[in-house]
C-alpha cells in the first residue's frame, strides 16, 4: 500500500558488489541497533503490540528505501522521523475513525497506555503509585510525551521527530505534565508546596 | 540567576538537556535556594519512579531484526519488489 509514496523503487542504481556490500554493513550498522528503541517508541505511540510491530516494519522499509538519502542524520533522529512520516501515512490510508474505538479495538493496551478517568488521590499511597494513577489520567497529548523522554529514553529532539513536532512543544507539554503529577502528589501530602511551576 | 530563570530552564536541566554553563548556574541556584532546592528534588524523584523502562517482547525485537536483515538479503538476491507487510 505505498501507492502514496513517490516511487522510489531505484533504491539501487548501479552499484558495484563492493558498493553494495559497504552500503548493506552501513545499513546493518545503522538500523539493527536501534530496532528494539523503535519497537518502544512504537508502543508508546500506537498503544497496541500488533500495530506497533507493523509501525517498525514499515519504518524499516522505508530506511531502507531511503537509506541513500539520509544525509548524515544521526541514525536515531532519522528512524524516529521515518516512523513519524510512516504513522502518519498509515493513518492517512485507514482514514479518521472516532476516537472511542481505541477503548473498543482488539487487543490489550499496555498499563498507563490508555486514557483513564482520573481515580482519587488516597492518603497512603506510594509515592509510585500516586505517578502512575497521575500518569494514566494525564491527557494522550501529554502522557504520550512524559513516555517518550522518561520511560523510553529519548531526547527533546528525538522526541519532537517522533511526534513531528518541534521541540519547544515537547518542552511545554513535558513540563505541563510533570506539574500535573506533581500536583497530584501534593494533593497526596507526598510532596511539599504548590508545584507552580 | 533569579528563582524565574531557573524555573524555566529546570525540567530541561533536569533533562540533561541544557548546556553546561546554564547547568552550572541551575545547579548553583538550586542549591542556595530554599524554594528551588527542594522543587526540583520533588521533580527529580518524579522523574525516577517513570524511569522504569519496558522491555519491548524480545520476540517481536527478533522478527523484526530478521525483516530488517531480510531487507538487505533481498538485496543481495538482485530483486526490486517491495516487502512492506500491508497494515
Amino acid at each position: 500500500m505505498l501507492n502514496q509514496e513517490r516511487r522510489v523503487s531505484v533504491v539501487m542504481e548501479e552499484r558495484s558488489p563492493h558498493d553494495r556490500a559497504e552500503r548493506q554493513r552501513e545499513f546493518a550498522e545503522c538500523v539493527l541497533p536501534e530496532v528494539e528503541m523503535l519497537l518502544r517508541v512504537a508502543m508508546t505511540l500506537t498503544a497496541r503490540p500488533d500495530q506497533a510491530e507493523e509501525l517498525v516494519r514499515g519504518t524499516l522499509a522505508r530506511a531502507y528505501r531511503t537509506f541513500d538519502r539520509r544525509h548524515g542524520r544521526q541514525p536515531r533522529t532519522w528512524l524516529l522521523t521515518l516512523m513519524h512520516q510512516e504513522r502518519t501515512d498509515r493513518r492517512r490510508l485507514r482514514g479518521p475513525r472516532p476516537r472511542r474505538d481505541r477503548e473498543a479495538g482488539p487487543g490489550p493496551s499496555p498499563a498507563g497506555v490508555s486514557g483513564q478517568p482520573a481515580k482519587p488521590v488516597v492518603l497512603g499511597q506510594s509515592f509510585h503509585e500516586v505517578v502512575d494513577i497521575a500518569l494514566a489520567a494525564l491527557p494522550v497529548r501529554y502522557r504520550q510525551v512524559v513516555r517518550l523522554v522518561d520511560m523510553d529514553g529519548l531526547s527533546y529532539a528525538e522526541a519532537a521527530g517522533s511526534l513531528g513536532m518541534s521541540e519547544a512543544t515537547v518542552k511545554s507539554r513535558l513540563r505541563r505534565a510533570r506539574r500535573r503529577i506533581r500536583v497530584r502528589l501534593a494533593a497526596a501530602g507526598l510532596v511539599p508546596g504548590r508545584g507552580e511551576r | 540567576m533569579t528563582c524565574r530563570q531557573a524555573g524555566r530552564v529546570l525540567q530541561a536541566y533536569l533533562d540533561g538537556e541544557t548546556d553546561d554553563a546554564t547547568a552550572r548556574r541551575v545547579a548553583v541556584h538550586l542549591e542556595d535556594c530554599r524554594r528551588c532546592g527542594p522543587e526540583a528534588r520533588a521533580y527529580r524523584e518524579i522523574k525516577r519512579a517513570l524511569v522504569r523502562r519496558t522491555e519491548p517482547d524480545p520476540d517481536a525485537v527478533e522478527r523484526l531484526r530478521g525483516f530488517a536483515r531480510g531487507l538487505l538479503q533481498h538485496e543481495t538476491e538482485g530483486e526490486g519488489e517491495e516487502q512492506t507487510p500491508v497494515a
